[in-house]
């Protein structure tokens, strides 16, 4: 009893009736999810001898972050990461043209409530939006576990946060993270666990719920939950292979908390993050008329169909500032086929944005590099100084309705207008 | 008088000019992509001091290698293009995501027959098929006569004709044929030559399938390339420029019946078979034979020469209910806006994308590999780009082969270069 959901799930998967925080446990996860980096996990293994796999089942691979290559060193990384899958028999491998790993696993099924899941990317806390516990490894660990199965955790506490009412027309999930990241801080949740509840939670959609899950980790999360609801089974059965796995894990109604908040969603405006910290935050009113020369509408934050959606509503019959140059960048193959099949792709593409190919694209540099004094806006989660080219430029972080908004005017704008 | 000397008489300002004459002649329109814009422009600031831009309505700029840059240094060349243009009132400036540039600047209209057409990019030409003199010039002749005076002097070329007869066998299309020419006649079968293309099969072919040949112009050496102005040419002429801007200047010059030729040369395309050109050259041009059944990594339906609607359409019919082979990335990269939206329109990026490929921006795609494209050591890529030299996408040991849209269809279905005429097509 009085266990939290990421207690629950490290002693499950750590074979222990119960843990508490502070303890360290050796836990088997059930995931190891490794993306473009994967090279680098194979070299380690090839330099450590190791020639086995503890379970080729529990590996999923996916070439997201420079899609297609862009040099021969490149090229070669990704030949490495294909020919070991072939060679160990990968079945979840997905190639170049797949999308961003996290929306691509959980679309396809890969994650489950309860699940632990860890991986070469420091926003795996985003699985949580299904109620698995999803935590960023470095590569050498990625390749340790590959090699033993197992990793050691800290068993993190937890904090709780409650959301009621509801968003004003204009405002979303992104805004409410950028509200609380600035809030609490970039170290404000340093290796805790957070659990979202409140009256709020169950309308909210699950691509919201990613959203949420994803840009936690820039206070600093160990994981996030947000607990499996009927909206969760919905979305997930359809794509687990056996739906008799699904098994949502809940936290104890006595379970003990590091510290609780209330936030209420209605008195949320539009926020954005200023240059060059996630944590720099301010109303988007205070920086409204800020020069944009680039709008980024992609990654595994907000480059979800929902977002595209958003964004599309806004821009439908006009046309971008010819000053902005707009890149739309659809998370996963699945979600640029939706869009093509409403008319979303196309409303984008007649607004003046450039749509690439599915991937991370331009929120890690692939892509929409920056030059010397340029601005962009971007609905990615990182801001910090040449993430997207120059050391000189800068990024502004928002919600694609805040970024779709500023991409007419050609200038930070006010989404609010246009509901 | 042929339809180039025609052209080049009218333009320098005198009655007739013949095959040798030199003739300096004003220019209608300076094209340039981003990595010319580039070269030009700092040739332009760096060694003419003082020269102001004598028309800048006259000059184009279009962003198709990087269409969003994947380095910082390509980012920063973007950037300084952008501000030349601004301080220079270029008005033509169309930014990544346009498409290739010479699709991308006959969409908007900018193009008319009659025009003469300079470009830093080697496959100017192509504006031969829609009867302008269009051909690539240096970037420092670009600069000095072109954007200072909107000038360039032209020594009339020689005029070589190609006559095409016959009837094509089931699946070769117009780029095997233009690809044979090109194996047919050498790398340096045509030197500073104007080539004619003309003949029954010409006249057969809609203006964008002619516009393979002019492209390839440059690919034996050529100066220009062109096919004579028919209805064909004058109808897509009147419908591409609308009331657009170059819709005044719509001119049609055509040969005089009593033209001469340095040579004449006879093709009977009934004899040709699908075409490969093999690495490490575009002249290395071999029937599909002899490559079928290397295995391929990559295939790539794009560039100015394989990302046309019908290219699209191509592939589209191909992969209806069928997948592209599981060892094969399949790119398609539309050639402009236009071709990006129909296609999307038409429901054949939704067939393609289920089928497996890859849909990239409008673009020159993995020409020079700047945003795609590049191929590590023992990869090999086909598709329709236009050219396929060792280091130009990736590792230099990495092998592309340029074929037909239907060859690539056939072999990003079977993993390996297959012959199209073996593709069951719905």
């Amino acid at each position: 009893m009085s266990q939290t959901i990421a207690e629950k799930i490290l002693a499950a998967k750590s074979g222990e009736s119960r843990v508490s925080p502070g303890q360290i446990v050796d836990a088997y996860p059930d995931l190891v999810m490794s993306h473009t980096a994967t090279w680098r996990s194979v070299s380690v293994m090839k330099k450590i001898g190791a020639r086995k796999l503890y379970d080729p089942k529990r590996l999923a691979i996916v070439l997201d972050h420079i899609s297609p290559a862009k040099t021969e060193k490149y090229a070669a990384d990704q030949q490495t990461s294909r020919n070991f899958a072939r060679e160990y028999g990968i079945e979840r491998f997905y190639d170049v043209d797949a999308g961003i790993a996290h929306l691509v696993l959980m679309e396809h099924g890969h994650v489950k409530p309860g699940d632990l899941i860890v991986g070469t990317d420091s926003h795996c806390t985003i699985y949580g939006a299904l109620g698995a516990l999803g935590s960023g490894i470095g590569y050498t660990e990625v390749a340790s576990v590959w090699v033993t199965g197992k990793l050691w955790m800290k068993v993190p506490t937890t904090i709780k946060l409650t959301l009621n009412g509801r968003f004003a027309a204009g405002v979303s999930a992104k805004d409410l993270m950028l509200h609380l990241i600035g809030t609490l801080g970039a170290d404000g949740c340093g290796y805790k666990s957070v659990e979202f509840y409140g009256s709020a939670l169950p309308q909210m959609s699950i691509s919201e719920r990613m959203t949420m899950a994803n840009l936690a980790m820039e206070m600093g999360s160990k994981c996030v939950f947000i607990p499996p609801d009927e909206k969760t089974r919905e979305w997930l059965l359809p794509r687990l292979k056996d739906s008799s796995t699904y098994e949502p894990v809940y936290a104890d109604k006595d379970a003990l908390y590091e510290r609780s908040l209330d936030i209420d969603l209605a008195a949320l405006t539009p926020m954005v993050a200023c240059p060059h910290q996630v944590e720099n935050t301010k109303p988007v009113t205070e920086v409204l008329g800020t020069r944009i020369d680039q709008a980024f509408l992609g990654s595994c934050a907000n480059g979800k169909y929902e977002d595209l959606v958003i964004a599309a509503r806004i821009l439908k019959g006009q046309k971008i500032d010819p000053r902005v140059r707009l890149i739309v960048t659809p998370g996963s193959k699945q979600i640029m086929l939706e869009a093509m099949r409403t008319g979303i792709l196309a409303t984008l593409m007649e607004s003046g944005a450039l749509v690439t190919n599915p991937g991370c694209g331009a929120c890690a540099g692939d892509g929409g590099m920056l030059a010397d004094g340029e601005v962009s806006l971007s609905t990615a989660n990182r801001n910090f100084v040449g993430r997207m080219g120059s050391n000189k430029s800068s990024i502004y972080l928002s919600s694609p309705a805040t970024l779709a908004a500023s991409a007419l005017k050609g200038v930070i704008a006010d989404p609010r207008e246009f509901y | 008088m042929n339809m180039v000397e025609k052209i080049l008489a009218r333009k320098s300002g005198q009655q007739s000019v013949a095959p040798g004459d030199v003739v300096v002649t004003d220019i209608d329109l300076m094209v340039m992509h981003d990595l010319s814009a580039n070269f030009v422009m700092k040739v332009f600031n760096n060694e003419m001091e003082n020269a102001s831009i004598a028309d800048p309505s006259k000059l184009v700029f279009a962003f198709d290698h990087n269409f969003a840059p994947a380095t910082r240094e390509a980012a920063e060349a973007l950037a300084a293009v952008r501000r030349f243009a601004a301080k220079h009132k270029v008005q033509h400036l169309f930014d990544g995501g346009c498409g290739s540039i010479h699709h991308c600047i006959m969409e908007a209209g900018l193009v008319a027959p009659g025009m003469i057409v300079i470009g830093c990019d080697s496959h100017t030409p192509i504006y031969g098929a829609l009867g302008a003199f269009a051909t690539g010039v240096g970037n420092n002749s670009m600069a000095a006569l072109g954007f200072a005076h909107s000038k360039g002097w032209f020594k009339v070329p020689e005029t070589i004709k190609i006559h095409f007869h016959g009837t094509p066998m089931q699946a070769v299309g117009a780029r095997d044929v233009s690809q044979y020419l090109v194996g047919h006649l050498g790398e340096d079968g045509a030197i500073y030559q104007a080539l004619e293309y003309a003949g029954p099969y010409i006249q057969s072919l809609d203006v964008n399938d002619r516009s393979l040949f002019p492209l390839q112009a440059i690919d034996v050496g050529g100066k220009c390339g062109f096919v004579n102005p028919d209805e064909k040419t004058i109808r897509y002429a009147r419908e591409l420029l609308g009331d657009g801007p170059a819709a005044a200047r719509l001119e049609f010059f055509q040969n005089d019946a009593d033209v001469r030729y340095a040579q004449v040369i006879d093709i009977d395309v009934s004899k040709i078979e699908p075409q490969v050109a093999c690495p490490p050259t575009v002249g290395n041009v071999k029937p599909i034979d002899a490559a079928v059944g290397t295995p391929i990594d990559v295939a790539e339906a794009g560039g100015s020469t394989g990302g046309r609607l019908s290219d699209i359409r191509t592939l589209a019919r191909c992969f209806a209910n069928r997948k592209v082979h599981p060892g094969v990335r399949l790119q398609v990269v539309p050639a402009s806006r236009g071709i990006y939206l129909a296609a999307l329109r038409e429901g054949l990026f939704e067939t393609l994308h289920v089928a497996g490929a890859n849909i990239f921006p409008p673009s020159a795609g993995s020409n020079q590999a700047f945003n795609m494209g590049a191929l590590a050591e023992d990869e090999v890529m086909i598709s329709t780009q236009a050219r396929n030299f060792p280091g130009r996408n990736g590792h230099p040991k990495a092998r592309h082969f340029l074929a037909s849209a239907l060859t690539v269809a056939a072999s990003a279905l079977t993993g390996k270069i297959a012959d199209p005429r073996t593709l069951e097509v719905q």
